[in-house]
């Protein structure tokens, strides 16, 4: 059926749904070609209305192995074009399927590039989805509404609510905060062999302690959420104990435990093709990255904190340490380069551990 | 790090003429190189024997070397030189060996020259057989289980050991050339005796057949400071099995995981560094088993290829140039993104389009080769589309290699009517099914014909291996066929009964007006005018290598229908578009695009936007910078209205691309549309036979007797008249094809049946044959009030033989003064006449004194780039001015240049592709590409033309000469020469006894029935270093074919006309005088002023 996809500016795109629904939230892209189920199952895209530049989506299926948590997070996915078929040996059942198992909204048909290119002059949005309301002045109150509710963290509902263990042959043992912990960072902590524990998000730094873990991992996860504010006071008496890794929000929260503010970019760094480099080098990595927030330069530099990989494209902060916190933060996700390979920045932090 | 500064002269080697597997793609390459090299102020020497390329373009380079591209010639170039270093990554296969076999000879050592871009090792680790499979087992990466041959018997054990089917493939030899699967041990014998000879160091790789499993290809590159970026994938659509020059590709890759793709990406990094490229990029082939995901690598190109060419034009990321700033030390994040002007090369280009490569084969150029396709590439040439869905790109891409097609079918060209499809019987179905089964150049029309057969996805992939994403997708594009059809007007033709979305929806899915048209039953201009009243009307999307992140600064533009027009047409600036050449083909390739891109650069120097509309991802005017706006689109009405409609230009140049704009000349003009130059119905004047006929008549020009027939009987009366020998040939066609002379009526009655085929509603046209008459190429340009001849070109070999494969020399060598000023008048008088704003090419057969004008083509010839280099005046870029109303007198170009040098052009053929087909040459053009040999005089140029061309001259040794009775009394005196130059004569008994009889001493060899050892054993024992031998007539004899297949599987130099032997013997006394020199451009042109 016919569907709208109406802008908080009130500037509209139409496309199709199988289903019925109304979808409120904010709008975010992603460039990278293949991904789709990666992208949906990532925690830190709670609530959004996922767009892939990509036109072609769904071709080869989905397969549970895939998820990156135990669950889509994104609200509703806007494509150009649904794959009618899939075509790949590991799938197990089609994108459309999976979308209905896990009640992902999937609005088709619509010109993603055209919108794309709107949000890049404007900046980042709210939507709304409707297949039933059509007026404009509804659907624009409907958005206005749903952005004057007081912010609810939803921390709790991505976060593990009981500590986990998982334990590897190597006798380095790693806390992880978890504020939405991916499969693929996990996996790449299996294959190191590090004993890791899973937190839960709000456990206070005593009872982290208790874990008596040689270093922690602050997960990525929401970056605006009002959870992380109690996050940040937790971290903040930690740090300086033992190495901390921080990953995209958990980035964030190194800074924002010093004192460091974040900002909201105009669009954000969603895509798998984000170049960055060394200060005064001219060896980079290209990184996978999913952030709306940077954080602000100044501060880090007041606070002595070393900047050690811009944004190639933008300038803007994509890694920082210090050796005097004992932190590495990334804004990027440090995933695998492909089969067993560990991220360089996961080794980094591991020998980090080692030699404190 | 900042550029190197202990290098400051690079030497670039071209990759010589275009030949199957290695085409245009290398022009654009090394131009771009060029242009970088220049840009970062090195001095910058070439050497390439191709003339119809950019890149030997005087001013592309500080010095320009037109030389045969072999070590004996590029070690003087070095000598004379004395480059710091050698760039060999950019020239193709060609380059590159070159380069390798200048460092195995020590010479690169000698002078110190040290090789970028790739290192010798790196370079060896590639191409070496067995170091790469080393290398790739050190690496943990899997390679099909396979083993080095180096003679017959070793390759059969390996062969046995391994088990059928297999793979071979020849070391160091240019897009698979050689390379074969065999299926038992005959073949397996068979294949390697040719690999080997194939292979320029005599090894074959032996090798597990890998048949049925997904080609995945990456590009990628990586700087001296160790950043690796991948450029793009690739998706192969024929599954290995079909070389991936002949296969239909699309990028990105459709079916891969995000899991699998991380994979890939994880293993070409790895391949990369330990081939130990630490400044360039390379091509990376995989195959992987679609039942499991597991991946073995096939390939690796540590240079720039036709892959790269494709995934450049597919991403918009400019890989020749980026690879050149590497190659000097620069690290990708030191290189900008010209085409976002915000980013660096430090980055991976992603899209937000599908991409898709088909190739244009000329099987109907070669009827006695089987219509199949393997792992050694048959293609000519290719076009790229792109499309928002892999339905929308495929239909485009069949339409943009003018193959007469308009979709994927249902445009009234089908070869199996849907009647027949509703209920097929055992043997179509049997057809179907086996077309679809062996790779063809037919194959996916096939894959429609089988699905409205009712076969299904599922049995089309058993059948194919194609992958069932493909197969679904052409499934949806039949399904739709069928929805549309039913609003077919069954008596009314005005009508259109199909509703805005459905409408739209097929546009989206790229069905073209004319495939529209036909399935409802009415005319192409209504669809049209009713889709511009619906707002059904396509918009422009940018390449823009970031899917819209960022505004990009000089992206170029596809069609789509979509809801937003993204192109920028300025609104008030001035702009000409130029129709490009669509795919190269043969009698239409590189010197078209060469004009066009010189119509850009005119239209640059005079303030003027220049509009390319182009879909050959291969050539130099679909490069991003070569135009104002690049449109990558297909060259038909439809789509170049689509662009006119949006860009309202002054006017549009038909002059450049070929026959394909000049065939689109009338209709554009009947659209509405200005053509610059040349008026539209003086085109017409000039293609029209009868019309033509009134103006020579007009002019008291001779013409060979000539009419138009649309019927056999027709045509017998004509030929009865103007007495046999006969030409006959279709209207309105390119590179002669489906032209022939006939010598009786039977034959002609095969000919005129299949020249009516090609002319379709055009009559055919029959001229009286001028045997042994001498060929006569004339190219001019125009202003309307002055008119200058830029180049008289005589051919070496005798009319009869199609223009673009004949050698010719500039300026000419044996005609009468009093000819050349007959020729001269009567070109003046035939621009005059058609009032030639722009080129004029003029054909003459001259006999007995007497001048016959053959054909006019109101448009850019073939030769124009040759001609070009010969004078050294740019005449393209001076036609596109005299288009724009500038005068010859104001260009300062109003005299004919006969220079002092010679130039001599030689055609390049693709036979060693087309096994079985005979060598001989004729009407119908059979030639690929072309190269120059420039000297001093006429034999010296005609030597390293040939030397150029590929043919090995000997200086002692056996000749071999066996010609018709015809030809029997000429050939007495090329014989003595050869004796007087101290050669070995071999005749069979009829030509040996001329010669005995002329007092010619000669070895007589039995004839090949009658016993052994015959000429056959001792070509195969390298016991002849050339060989003479004329074809006796139309219907060879079974020994003249044995011959000269043989000349070309072992490679032996040859000629088979007597006009190109007595040049050959000329030039071989040149050969044993002197030495040849190499000489710059440059330097001819400084002697020319």
């Amino acid at each position: 059926m016919k569907a709208i996809l109406m802008l908080e500016d009130k500037t509209t795109f139409f496309g199709e749904a199988k289903n019925k629904g109304e979808i409120i939230g904010e709008i975010i892209f992603n460039t990278a070609v293949v991904g789709y189920q990666e992208i949906l199952t990532d925690p830190a895209n709670y609530g959004k209305i996922l767009v892939l530049t990509y036109p072609l989506i769904g071709n080869y299926g989905c397969n549970y192995k895939f998820n990156e948590s135990k669950k889509v997070w994104v609200k509703a996915l806007v494509i150009k074009e649904m794959s009618r078929i899939y075509s790949n040996w590991q799938a197990e059942l089609s994108l459309d399927e999976f979308a209905d198992k896990e009640g992902l909204f999937i609005l088709n048909n619509v010109d993603v590039r055209s919108l794309m290119v709107y949000l890049r002059e404007k900046g980042s949005m709210y939507g709304i989805i409707s297949t039933d309301e059509f007026r404009e002045k509804v659907l624009i109150n409907k958005i206005e509404e749903f952005k004057s509710r007081p912010k609810k963290s939803v921390l709790k509902e991505i976060s593990i609510d009981k500590p986990k263990i998982f334990k590897g042959k190597n006798q380095t043992k790693i806390a992880i905060l978890d504020l939405g912990i991916t499969n693929s960072i996990l996996t790449q902590l299996k294959n190191l062999g590090v004993t890791f524990t899973i937190l839960p998000f709000n456990i206070s730094s005593k009872d982290i302690l208790k874990y008596n873990p040689a270093g922690i991992i602050i997960s990525s996860g929401p970056e605006d959420d009002v959870g992380l504010k109690e996050v940040v006071g937790n971290v903040r008496d930690l740090i300086g104990t033992m190495p901390i890794l921080g990953i995209s929000t958990g980035c964030q929260v190194l800074a924002l435990s010093k004192g460091v503010k974040v900002r909201k970019m105009r669009l954000g760094h969603r895509g798998v093709n984000y170049p960055i480099k060394r200060p005064n080098s001219l060896q980079g990595e290209i990184t996978v990255q999913n952030h709306s927030y940077v954080i602000d330069r100044d501060g880090l530099e007041k606070n002595n904190i070393n900047i050690t990989a811009f944004n190639l494209n933008d300038d803007t902060v994509e890694e920082i340490e210090s050796k005097e916190y004992k932190f590495i933060g990334t804004q990027y996700l440090p995933l695998s380069g492909g089969f067993d390979e560990i991220n360089p920045v996961l080794i980094r932090f591991i020998q980090l551990i080692e030699r404190s | 790090m900042p550029k190197r500064k202990d290098i400051k002269k690079i030497l670039m080697i071209g990759s010589g003429p275009i030949v199957i597997g290695q085409a245009c793609e290398f022009d654009y390459s090394g131009s771009q190189a060029c242009k970088s090299l220049r840009e970062e102020g090195y001095f910058t020497i070439l050497v390439n024997s191709n003339p119809a390329t950019i890149m030997t373009d005087p001013h592309m380079a500080d010095i320009t070397y037109i030389e045969p591209l072999t070590v004996e010639m590029v070690t003087k170039i070095i000598e004379k030189e004395r480059p710091d270093a050698i760039l060999p990554t950019l020239g193709g296969q060609t380059g590159l060996n070159l380069a390798f076999f200048l460092m195995k000879e020590g010479i690169l050592k000698k002078y110190g020259v040290e090789s970028i871009g790739a290192s010798v090792e790196a370079i060896s680790c590639a191409e070496d057989r067995e170091l790469f499979k080393k290398a790739m087992q050190e690496i943990g990466i899997k390679v099909p289980k396979s083993g080095i041959a180096t003679s017959l018997e070793e390759g059969i054990r390996i062969g046995l050991n391994i088990g059928f089917p297999l793979i071979l493939r020849p070391a160091y030899c240019l897009g698979g050339r050689g390379g074969a699967i065999a299926y038992n041990k005959e073949e397996l014998a068979e294949f390697l005796v040719k690999g080997l000879e194939a292979s320029p160091v005599k090894q074959v790789l032996v090798e597990q057949s890998v048949l049925g499993w997904k080609e995945i290809e990456f590009e990628v590159m990586r700087d001296c400071v160790d950043n690796v970026i991948i450029v793009t994938s690739m998706e192969n659509v024929d599954p290995m099995g079909v070389h991936t020059g002949d296969s239909m590709v699309v990028a990105p890759s459709q079916t891969l995981t995000w899991e699998e793709y991380t994979n890939f990406v994880n293993l070409c990094k790895k391949i990369i560094r330990r081939v130990g490229i630490t400044g360039g990029g390379v091509n990376i082939q995989f195959a992987q088993d679609p039942r499991n995901g597991e991946i073995v690598i096939i390939e690796v190109n540590p240079r720039l290829s036709r892959s790269s060419a494709l995934a450049s034009k597919a991403t918009g990321f400019p890989i020749a140039r980026v690879a050149t700033k590497l190659a000097i030390g620069l690290t990708l994040q030191e290189v900008a993104n010209q085409i976002t002007g915000k980013t660096t090369s430090f980055f991976e280009p992603t899209v937000d389009y599908c991409v898709f490569k088909i190739c244009r084969f000329t099987f109907e150029k070669f009827p006695k080769t089987e219509r199949v396709l393997n792992t050694s590439m048959k293609a000519v040439g290719e076009a790229m589309s792109i499309g928002r869905n892999f339905r929308e790109a495929l239909q485009k891409g069949i339409r943009s290699i003018e193959i007469g097609r308009f979709g994927l079918g249902c445009d009234g060209k089908d070869k199996i009517s849907d009647e027949m499809l509703k209920k097929p019987d055992s043997i179509l179905l049997n057809l179907i099914k086996d077309k679809i089964r062996i790779p063809n150049d037919e194959r996916i029309f096939y894959i429609r014909y089988g699905l409205k057969a009712g076969l299904s996805v599922e049995e089309i992939y058993e059948l194919s291996k194609i992958d069932p994403w493909f197969i679904d997708n052409i499934k949806q594009l039949v399904e739709l066929e069928e929805e549309i059809k039913k609003f077919k007007n069954s008596r009314n033709y005005n009508e259109i009964n199909i509703s805005v979305d459905l409408l739209r929806k097929a546009k989206q899915d790229g069905f073209s007006d004319r495939q529209l048209a036909y399935l409802l039953g009415c005319k192409e201009e209504l669809i049209r005018s009713f889709r511009k009243k619906n707002k059904i009307k396509p918009v422009f999307k940018p390449v823009d290598t970031c899917a819209g992140e960022f505004f990009a600064e000089r992206p170029y533009f596809y069609s789509t229908y979509e809801s937003q027009e993204e192109a920028r047409v300025p609104l008030n600036s001035k702009k000409v578009i130029i129709l490009g050449g669509g795919p190269n083909r043969i009698g239409q390739g590189i010197e078209f695009d060469y004009c066009c891109c010189h119509a850009a650069y005119a239209l640059k120097e005079e303030s003027i936007e220049s509009i390319m509309i182009n879909c050959n991802p291969e050539t130099v005017s679909t490069d991003y910078d070569t135009s104002t706006r690049l449109y990558f689109e297909p060259l038909t009405l439809e789509d170049i209205l689509n662009i006119i409609d949006i860009e309202k230009p002054l006017g549009v140049i038909v002059q450049f691309g070929g026959q394909t704009p000049l065939n689109l000349a009338i209709p554009l003009y009947k659209s509405g549309v200005k053509l610059l130059g040349t008026t539209a119905e003086n085109i017409d004047i000039a293609e029209d036979r009868e019309r033509f006929k009134k103006i020579l008549h007009k002019l008291e020009l001779l013409q060979p007797p000539n009419d138009t027939a649309f019927t056999f009987s027709q045509a017998k009366k004509i030929a009865k008249k103007i007495g046999y020998p006969v030409l006959v040939r279709p209207s309105y066609v390119l590179g002669g094809r489906a032209m022939e002379i006939v010598y009786d009526e039977q034959t002609l009655e095969i000919f005129i049946k299949e020249a009516a085929e090609v002319s379709g509603e055009h009559p055919v046209l029959i001229d009286k044959f001028l045997e042994d008459a001498t060929e006569v190429d004339v190219d001019l340009i125009g202003d309307g009030s002055t008119f200058v001849i830029g180049g008289i070109m005589e051919h070496i070999e005798y009319a009869g033989i199609h223009s673009g494969d004949s050698a010719m020399a500039l300026p000419t060598y044996s005609l009468s003064s009093k000819v050349l000023e007959d020729i001269r008048r009567a070109t003046y008088k035939l621009a005059e006449e058609l009032n030639i704003v722009g080129l004029m090419n003029v054909q003459y057969a001259v006999k007995d004194n007497e001048v016959y004008v053959l054909e006019v083509n109101p448009r850019a010839s073939r030769t124009i780039p040759f001609v070009s280099k010969a004078i050294g005046v740019p005449l393209a870029k001076l036609a596109t001015k005299v288009m724009l109303g500038k005068k010859l007198k104001d260009l300062g170009f109003i005299k004919e240049i006969i220079p002092k040098h010679t130039a001599v052009k030689e055609s390049v053929f693709p036979f060693n592709r087309f096994p079985g087909v005979d060598i001989i040459l004729g009407p119908e053009m059979k030639s690929t590409g072309e190269v120059m040999g420039i000297d001093k005089d006429f034999s010296s140029a005609y030597i390293k033309s040939q030397i150029a061309g590929g043919q090995n001259l000997p200086k002692k040794g056996n000749v071999f000469i066996s010609v018709r009775d015809e030809d029997k009394n000429k050939i007495a005196p090329i014989a003595k020469k050869l004796r007087d130059l101290g050669f070995n004569i071999f005749a069979t008994s009829g030509t040996a006894n001329v010669l005995e009889k002329s007092g010619i001493q000669v070895k007589i060899l039995p004839k090949i029935a009658e016993s052994r050892p015959n000429v056959l054993d001792l070509m195969k024992d390298g016991k002849i270093q050339l060989v003479i031998n004329t074809p006796s007539g139309r219907i060879p004899r079974q020994d003249e074919v044995k011959i000269r297949s043989h000349v070309i599987l072992y490679n032996i130099p040859y000629t088979t006309t007597i006009a190109g032997a007595n040049a050959t013997v000329k030039g071989i006394e040149v050969l044993l005088k002197d030495d040849l020199r190499v000489k710059p451009l440059q330097e001819y042109y400084k002697d020319l002023k």
